[in-house]
């Protein structure tokens, strides 16, 4: 799963401590999405939507291996 | 209260139950119970006071107590992926704490023997041993994976 959080987060300005703050998780969690350690949940993913405005497969694409 | 709403019922409580944490202080007091046991464990070996059995359980217990506390007190910051880490570290001391409980009688065996010509006669381990095992591997393995997340 590859993802474009950060191009995202660079587009609303704002930091890794300030999106974990919007969706309610800790700076390290955003850090570990964002370098496509972690994968979130449903329930995550559409937190990010919300607050991005777009659909969540805007900015998560399946990779090849997923 | 008719069949579904019962199960449902059971799988709430069931679900609340397994989602049970400690707040985040309980961390601290965690800290203090076992930083109190461990001073305490070393006062008693320092001054061999005769008949400090009952104190040398005592402390035991409250060591796990207090590791206990620790592992199921929440972060500062509980989110879904601390969540995970948990799980994960407590899948690793369970494996680990199987093995460890499995193979080391027979590490203090093999290596008592070829020490000492003769050492010491084959016994499992105790509880407290495996416990302790299990929860240092627990609480180890979640503060890595955390710092490495």
């Amino acid at each position: 799963m590859h993802n474009k959080i950060k191009i995202e987060r660079a587009i609303l300005n704002i930091t890794q401590d300030e999106l974990a703050q919007k969706i309610g998780v800790s700076r390290q969690t955003i850090n570990s999405i964002e370098a496509n350690r972690y994968v979130p949940s449903t329930v995550l993913a559409l937190k990010l939507s919300k607050l991005f405005k777009k659909p969540v497969n805007d900015f998560f694409e399946l990779s090849e291996d997923d | 209260m008719n069949k579904e709403s019962f199960i449902e019922c059971e799988r709430k409580r069931f679900v609340k139950l397994i989602k049970f944490r400690l707040p985040n202080r309980f961390l601290k007091i965690g800290i203090a119970i076992v930083g109190l046991s461990l001073i305490g464990m070393v006062v008693r070996g320092f001054f061999h006071v005769s008949d400090t059995e009952w104190l040398k359980l005592l402390f035991q217990k409250t060591l796990l107590v207090g590791m206990l506390i620790m592992s199921i007190s929440k972060d500062k910051i509980e989110d879904e992926m601390t969540i995970q880490l948990r799980a994960q570290s407590y899948m690793y001391a369970f494996v680990l704490g199987v093995v460890y409980a499995l193979v080391m009688p027979y590490v203090e065996f093999g290596v008592s023997n070829v020490v000492n010509n003769g050492g010491e006669a084959y016994k499992d381990l105790g509880d407290f041993q495996v416990l302790l095992f299990m929860l240092m591997i627990q609480l180890m393995f979640y503060h890595n994976l955390k710092r490495y997340r």
